[in-house]
């Protein structure tokens, strides 16, 4: 590699220079939100009659939507950034570690606009507490919503104890070059803090990310979420085994292609390009590609199995979902991603970081839209079809697009945040760089080729 | 658990058998004894109050009473009686405290005494925390029908011995002309806003026929019912007594996953500010936490404090229990047909036993609907149903040996067909308590214009003066403003 490896200056510029840039990005995205947030008082007034939800049966709309569909989209990406993370400690997959943090962080900013996604959904969120807690350990038993609510909470926990272990080591060793008007920050963050910890944390950080990759995909998005859809009998769309896989490649994908953004925007706004390499970004659209194709393979076992010889409701379902214009959309999208991902994998020549990021922003799109229509038309097609309003019809309001520009904000503001806070790439990175840099770029590229 | 010594009508709680108070069976009560007998404290003690900790999570005594049972002898064990005087604790958050409370002052006894006996205490902590845990654990899991705090409800009805109804309707297709007074009627009842049509009249064509079918849509009550076991808060539910399957308004976040579990898509949910306001509903000038206040008896019992206000005021809101599940939903939280508990429970000017789109039908002269006790072989829906197949028998029976002409065959089709009876996909085993006498739809029938048009019953064809409609969803697009004034009369087409 050409470039010379980053130094612990490097990590710390976010944190001691302001550019314009900085300034710009944080306008915008504050003015969205707080735009955001007052339409979302005015549903709040209103109800939910501002968005163009309704009744399913002889209402002729589709109850869930958007916000739920928004809301997968966001756990997706939450949970497939956190197993990026995990699957750098767990197997020393060293030439991501510049991103692991950024993963995590994606993490519990994504895991934070799901929450709010459910609570911008509910008829009356000032009940979520006194309304959640005390029937709890009676619905726990008994409602897929409750098991989401409980492994979500279980999950930003693991998420924060684990990132609040890992920058102990950096803020401690960086201390003195860090402001000292954030000292009490630091203070809290390094509580206790001594040099014979290290070895310990590394072990818990190692245990904490088994934790994680055991959990990730056989619990949350390969298993509660999915469950919230798939163990309901009454709609055909929703049925099926394969939910749990499904789910999981696409919360894969868009959170490979959310780290890519991410970096990408830190590579441009902080001149990161020898941490945050090429190499580095090649091997992330790799994986996009691979996961895109998993998630591909997935969508033509469900659409196989829904035309050839299903009952007539579980037909009926697949092929409105396969002649549904936004479906055929969404997939095209995923083909034509995939096309680039395998060209620059076999020629070099095309792969440029631009086109990466245009291929990543395209996937999410993708992946949110595959999510919506997922949840809605599983609902415009039930097996009880008796109704004439059902399929009913249901296109999102402004209110609800709305919120995609808001939450997508809030997560922006959230890291925009958290650069001036603590060094968004690892202490270790940039010193693992020093150490085994030339071992550990061959290594790796033998692996990833 | 002995299950020999209930054969009295009431059901008895685990902690009365003989064998065993504890849920988790005798082995397990003396596991916990030896824990307590580990301990420098009195083991006896602990095991009584344990066994009052249950008689006090089934909610047969009050905390006061329990901490007066016990203040003394507490406090000639610790030392110390730490726990806090409950004058000021609301029954709803009984929950928060079961678990904790006793362990918690118990610990803080603790505190006060010397280092030593502390890993005892935690020993001691540890039986009691796993006494009263597992022991509403195990209530509620084993015996949903009884023991289970008021704001945490059942989602199945009890055991057959155990309830005292279970509602239901026997509803005759065959005798249904579509006219949709059900339909008006359960407006009138329940004030329902435009478009969320509690009770719903199919039209519908099978493919092979021209011949006009209905088929009514009441909500099903399934024993089974799979709105309320998704429900993440317990607002949807079943009531364990009488199987109604209702909706605590007050406990209801609004989240839509029991219309989305409902396989009849029977719900409709509160999208904007109902039609009828809360005022013209409510003949009681109560708050609703005023009304589950007051003191309430059991199931039917018309003697209790709550039971009088509510039957005084002609009440059309609230249940038994002073919960309001009855009557149109608020704004943010689900609706659906009720059955009408407030009937159900006694205290409304109506008779128990009825339900508002039976008595329309009958009203109307059709007497398509026929809501009873499912359980009871007495009542009206079971009668008609025997009463129904026997006129079918005769019919045939009749035909038997007979040549032809002079039979006067009303109700069947064919003399050779026997009336059909039908539940609504039965195979998804939600065993809904809405049976059918007639045709079931094939599986491409298709809905057809109904011949009393859903826009008849609007405006001042209702008690209400709302508008009715068909499909709901052009007039929620209208938004919170509500459609264009001109075109109130004029229905939703």
């Amino acid at each position: 590699m050409a470039t010379s490896p980053g130094e612990p200056e490097d990590i710390l510029r976010p944190i001691l220079n302001t550019s314009k840039k900085y300034y710009i990005a944080f306008g915008i995205a504050a003015a969205v939100a707080l735009l955001w947030s007052a339409v979302y008082g005015w549903q709040l007034e209103e109800g939910l009659i501002v968005t163009n939800l309704a009744d399913w049966g002889s209402g002729g709309g589709s109850p869930w939507g958007l916000y739920i569909g928004a809301f997968i989209w966001w756990v997706g990406i939450a949970h497939g950034g956190i197993i990026l993370s995990a699957a750098v400690r767990l197997f020393g997959m060293k030439r991501y570690q510049p991103v692991a943090r950024v993963a995590e962080l994606l993490t519990l900013g994504a895991l934070s606009m799901a929450g709010l996604y459910i609570l911008v959904h509910m008829g009356r969120p000032d009940r979520l507490v006194l309304s959640v807690v005390p029937a709890y350990p009676w619905t726990v038993r008994t409602s897929p919503l409750a098991w989401d609510v409980t492994v979500i909470t279980l999950y930003f926990v693991m998420t924060a104890t684990y990132l609040g272990l890992t920058i102990r080591y950096d803020v401690y060793h960086l201390r003195d070059r860090l402001p000292d008007y954030l000292g009490p920050f630091y203070s809290l963050v390094t509580l206790g803090y001594s040099e014979t910890e290290e070895e310990i944390i590394e072990r818990m950080v190692w245990w904490l990310a088994l934790g994680i990759i055991v959990l990730a995909p056989l619990l949350l998005h390969g298993g509660v979420i999915p469950w919230l859809f798939s163990l309901i009998p009454s709609m055909p769309g929703w049925d099926g085994g394969v939910q749990g896989p499904q789910f999981l490649t696409i919360a894969l994908t868009s959170a490979i292609a959310g780290v890519i953004i991410i970096s990408y925007a830190l590579r441009w706004g902080y001149d990161w390009d020898h941490i945050l390499t090429d190499a580095m970004f090649r091997g992330l659209t790799n994986w996009l590609g691979l996961f895109g194709l998993l998630f591909l393979w997935l969508q033509l076992q469900q659409v196989i199995n829904g035309v050839f010889a299903e009952p007539v409701a579980g037909k009926t379902a697949m092929v409105a979902r396969i002649t549904q214009p936004y479906y055929i959309v969404a997939i095209g999208t995923v083909i034509v991603i995939l096309a680039y991902v395998f060209a620059q994998a076999v020629d070099q020549r095309q792969f440029s970081l631009v086109r990466s990021l245009t291929a990543s922003f395209l996937m999410l799109f993708a992946t949110l839209t595959e999510k919506v229509l997922f949840v809605f038309e599983g609902l415009l097609y039930p097996h009880f079809s008796l109704y004439e309003a059902v399929p009913g019809h249901y296109f999102p309001s402004i209110v609800e697009f709305s919120s995609l520009a808001g939450t997508i904000s809030l997560c922006t503001l959230f890291f925009l945040v958290i650069v001036k806070l603590f060094p968004v790439v690892e202490l270790h990175a940039v010193e693992d760089h020093h150490d085994e840099h030339e071992h550990e770029a061959v290594h790796d590229e033998e692996v990833t080729s | 658990m002995s299950t020999e010594d209930t054969q009295d009508d009431e059901p008895r709680h685990p902690y009365e058998t003989e064998d065993s108070f504890h849920p988790l069976g005798e082995e397990w009560e003396d596991r916990m004894r030896e824990e307590l007998e580990d301990t420098e404290y009195d083991a006896d003690l602990g095991m009584q109050m344990a066994r009052d900790a249950q008689r006090l999570v089934a909610g047969e005594i009050s905390e006061e009473e329990f901490y007066a049972e016990y203040h003394d002898d507490v406090e000639e064990e610790f030392e110390a009686d730490d726990r806090p005087l409950f004058d000021d604790v609301d029954p709803a958050e009984w929950d928060d405290i079961e678990d904790e409370s006793v362990a918690e002052s118990l610990a803080e006894a603790d505190l006060q005494g010397d280092e030593t006996s502390r890993r005892e205490m935690m020993k001691k902590m540890g039986a009691g925390a796993a006494f009263l845990g597992y022991g509403a654990y195990a209530t509620y899991d084993f015996q949903p029908a009884d023991g289970a705090p008021d704001n945490v409800s059942s989602i199945r009805p009890a055991p057959k011995d155990e309830r005292e109804h279970r509602w239901g309707m026997v509803i005759d297709l065959q005798r249904c002309d579509g006219c949709l007074s059900c339909v008006a009627g359960c407006i009138d009842e329940n004030g329902t806003s435009t478009g969320a049509n509690w009770m719903y009249v199919f039209t519908y064509e099978n493919h092979d026929s021209e011949q006009e079918n209905f088929l009514v849509r009441p909500c099903q009550h399934c024993s089974n019912a799979p709105c309320a076991k998704v429900c993440p808060v317990r607002a949807r539910h079943t009531r364990a007594k009488d199987g109604l399957v209702l909706t605590d308004y007050e406990t209801c976040i609004g989240c839509r996953y029991c219309q989305v579990a409902c396989p009849y898509g029977v719900n409709y949910f509160q999208w904007g500010e109902p039609d009828v306001e809360m005022s013209r509903l409510e003949h009681l000038d109560m708050r609703p936490e005023e009304v589950r206040q007051l003191e309430g008896g059991d199931y039917d019992d018309r003697d209790s404090e709550r039971y009088q206000a509510l039957s005084d005021a002609n009440d059309h809101v609230y249940d038994h229990r002073g919960r309001w599940t009855d009557s149109r939903p608020p704004q943010g939280t689900m609706g659906k047909c009720t059955m009408c508990p407030s009937r159900q429970d006694g205290h409304t000017d109506n008779p128990k036993g009825t339900v508002a789109c039976m008595d329309a039908c009958d009203a109307a002269g059709m007497s398509a609907i026929h809501f009873g006790d499912l359980d009871d072989p007495e009542s009206r829906a079971n009668r008609y149903l025997e009463r129904r197949t026997e006129v079918e028998r005769t019919v045939l029976e009749k035909w038997e040996g007979e040549e032809d002409e002079d039979l006067d065959i009303e109700t069947t089709a064919s003399p050779t067909s026997e009336i059909s009876t039908f539940r609504l996909l039965e195979d998804l085993g939600t065993q809904p308590n809405i049976v059918y006498l007639g045709n079931k739809p094939g599986p491409n029938a298709e809905q057809s214009e109904p011949p009393t048009p859903y826009e008849v019953y609007s405006g001042s064809s209702n008690k209400w003066g709302v508008e009715v409609v068909d499909e709901r969803k052009e007039h929620l697009d209208y938004g919170p403003s509500g459609p264009p004034e001109q075109e109130g009369e004029e229905g939703g087409e």
